[in-house]
């Protein structure tokens, strides 16, 4: 009969496969004092201690690991930038903002210009400008047109001036919650060193991990 | 609802949202994780190397690449078999280039010694630092299946995750470990 391989002897002594169902050990002798070397050795490694650092050895490898990742810092690709949330969800809202201004103009605004004519002409208007910080609305511009564009102009061009023409600042701001406070908001961000938007970070987790104050009922 | 859950207090994130939180540069995530594994890690650099300042150094190694790489962290398998498979490449590369400097007797921090004699406590710290230097002479493979096995107490299957074979592998390593161990510390009593 076959002796018995490692693996059998590593069961066997970390008693995963019982004696009895070897019955190759009860005739081997060899096996049988192998398979004690095994054990003996397992028992005198294990026996080996490790001396216990200082209480206080296991605070200051922290404090070496911060330093040590502080002067190495990870350096993230433009990916990893673009996946963070305070990137993404600024663009994802302006994207939705102009769907929706798309999707709200009239079919002949968005339809495909004809044709240019020879003789054809575009004119353009101005954008209005910005309301005052009291935001009253704006009527839709009513503004000199400049010279009219060439015909060799690009069509797609037409689109977004008659896109612009009917823009209307509170009509944005009103439907489409469209703001610049979070753009100044970001800028303010970037601004930042990398300490203070860690600081900054941390004073709003603990800011959102408070509970709730209860409600006034008086 | 991991996102949900990882904005949450640190020390309630399980393994994935802590490290999720870390790549989302909150602070403290990483400190997190170094305390929840400093004590595996270090005793795993300690059964390597066999001194308290070398064991200090891999450790903090350790954790530097860990967290240069913490973005690589799939969570296939647990942040600790991710540490310890770090932990030995750290310590393989470093005992490759140096010969490991075990502390001698005075140098140890003893465990409790209260219920034996002068003379066993000697003859024990004697045995174990021979246990230990033959432990150094093995086979790198053989060494980290051994340290692993025996003093982290993984079992095979964590064991051929950390070092990237089969299980079969793991325990022909951990029988030819024994094996030459034996007869290392043969050689030297007949030396002796």
């Amino acid at each position: 009969m076959a002796h018995l391989v490692p693996d059998q002897f590593v069961d066997l002594a970390d008693g995963v496969l019982a004696e009895a169902d070897v019955p190759h050990l009860s005739t081997c002798a060899d096996c049988r004092r192998q398979l004690a070397d095994v054990r003996a050795m397992m028992a005198e490694a294990a026996g080996v201690e490790a001396p216990e650092p200082s209480p206080l050895f296991w605070g200051q490898l922290s404090a070496r690991v911060r330093e040590a990742v502080a002067e190495h810092p990870v350096r993230r690709s433009w990916r990893d930038r673009v996946r963070q949330p305070r990137v993404w969800i600024p663009a994802l809202g302006g994207l939705l903002a102009i769907g929706l201004f798309a999707l709200r103009q009239p079919p002949e605004v968005l339809a495909p210009p004809a044709p240019s004519a020879p003789d054809s002409t575009l004119t353009l208007h101005v954008a209005p400008p910005l309301p005052p910080a009291g935001g009253h609305a704006v009527e839709r511009a009513h503004v000199p047109s400049l010279p009219p564009l060439g015909a060799a102009d690009d069509p797609q061009l037409s689109l977004v001036v008659a896109s612009g023409a009917a823009l209307s600042w509170d009509e944005m701001r009103d439907e489409v919650a469209l703001s610049s406070a979070g753009a100044s908001s970001d800028a303010v961000f970037d601004a930042l060193t990398v300490d203070e938007q860690r600081e900054l970070q941390r004073l709003l987790a603990d800011e959102m991990a408070q509970p709730a104050a209860p409600e006034n009922r008086s | 609802m991991a996102a949900v859950a990882a904005g949450g207090p640190l020390d309630q994130l399980d393994e994935q949202q802590l490290v999720a939180a870390c790549l989302d540069g909150r602070a403290g995530a990483f400190d997190l994780i170094v305390e929840r594994h400093r004590r595996a890690v270090y005793q795993l650099c300690y059964r390597f190397v066999g001194n308290h300042e070398d064991a200090s150094d891999l450790s903090q190694d350790v954790f530097l690449r860990a967290y240069r790489g913490l973005k690589s962290f799939r969570g296939g398998s647990s942040l600790a078999t991710w540490l310890y498979r770090i932990g030995v490449n750290v310590c393989l590369n470093r005992v490759a280039v140096k010969k490991p400097l075990m502390e001698d007797l005075d140098a140890r921090q003893h465990v409790d010694s209260r219920r034996e004699s002068q003379v066993d406590r000697v003859l024990r710290e004697e045995r174990g630092l021979q246990v230990r230097a033959a432990i150094a002479q093995l086979p790198p493979k053989q060494r980290a299946t051994l340290v692993l096995r025996v003093y982290q107490e993984l079992s095979h299957e964590e064991i051929a995750q950390v070092l990237g074979s089969s299980v079969g592998a793991v325990k022909a390593n951990f029988f030819h470990a024994l094996g030459n161990l034996k007869k290392i510390l043969g050689t030297e009593e007949d030396l002796a």
